[in-house]
């Protein structure tokens, strides 16, 4: 009777703490994923010698990515992809100005591809202004580079 | 007997499961407080503040202007202009150099005697084909030579 309910005991799992597991697991790898992929991903900033910029920091801030694709040029905000045509620049506005309403002293920064033209990030330039003159604030522009290696590729 | 044999069982039992637990969750908590430092710096620009209404009073500045070129067989075209200068440096270090040469010093540098305040608009106008990189670097040029109020020209101007 006794090697019997043994028997029973140490085939027992608990699932409890397994599932708690599981679920812990889930929210670190959404958290991860979410904050390495969508506000700033991997591009190759510009690097300058001897680099006077101010280090980026931790405060919030807004990041209007511009990088290259297959040739094309493609802009970014927190996971959103404008593409780099009239109503893609119009759509990339509006998003920026509905976040600049919410928040309009948050820096808007450009994080462009150095193998980019200069063509190419200007309309990123433009609409920030334009979003910033659509909500009738004064917004702090920056332009994103390295300092030193080191750092993203 | 029986008792002597359960107390040493009891003592070498070990929960692992609550352990773990607790330390997925430290690491949760450390993930979500602290923020992945990138080695990232920024360079604040300085843009006409379009649909805002201007100071009439304001004193109208030329700006420096720094035109830099498409870049060619490794090498870039850079100008300096101002109202009465007008340079063509080698590279952007020389840029930096001629830059911190025609702006006035300040306390820590007084000998300085360049006729522009580190205030004075300075204006990057690159070519539409000019690599971003090259912007940049003429950005950086700027900032080292000492210069505050700087920003990107429309390309084309």
């Amino acid at each position: 009777m006794k090697q019997a309910l043994a028997r029973i005991s140490a085939i027992d799992a608990d699932l409890t703490p397994l599932i708690d597991l599981a679920f812990l697991l889930i929210v670190f790898f959404v958290l991860v994923a979410r904050m390495s992929g969508e506000q700033l991903p991997a591009i190759p900033l510009p690097k300058p010698t001897d680099v006077a910029a101010t280090p980026a920091g931790t405060a919030r801030r807004l990041a209007v990515n511009v990088l290259s694709e297959d040739g094309a040029v493609v802009f970014t905000l927190g996971g959103e992809r404008f593409l780099a045509d009239g109503s893609g620049l119009d759509r990339l506005a509006s998003a920026i100005a509905q976040r600049l309403r919410s928040d309009p002293s948050v820096p808007v920064d450009i994080r462009a591809d150095r193998s980019l033209a200069y063509r190419a990030v200007e309309p990123a330039i433009d609409a920030i202004t334009a979003a910033a003159a659509n909500v009738g604030t004064r917004v702090t522009i920056r332009v994103c580079a390295l300092q030193g290696e080191g750092g993203a590729p | 007997m029986n008792v002597g044999r359960t107390v040493s069982d009891t003592r070498i039992r070990l929960a692992m499961t609550p352990m773990i637990d607790v330390v997925f969750l430290l690491l949760v908590f450390f993930v979500c407080t602290v923020r992945f430092e990138r080695n990232e710096a920024v360079y604040t620009l300085d843009l006409p503040q379009r649909g805002l209404t201007a100071d009439p009073l304001a004193l109208q500045q030329r700006a420096l202007v720094i035109r830099v070129g498409t870049r060619a067989a490794d090498a870039v075209s850079i100008e300096l202009q101002a109202d009465g200068l007008r340079e063509r440096p080698a590279s952007f270090d020389a840029l930096a150099a001629a830059l911190t040469r025609v702006r006035r010093g300040t306390a820590p540098e007084p000998a300085n005697t360049g006729l522009f305040l580190a205030e004075h608009p300075v204006l990057i106008a690159p070519t539409r084909e000019c690599g971003w990189q090259d912007a940049v670097d003429a950005f950086n040029a700027a900032v080292r030579a000492g210069f505050r109020n700087i920003g990107f020209a429309r390309s084309g101007t």
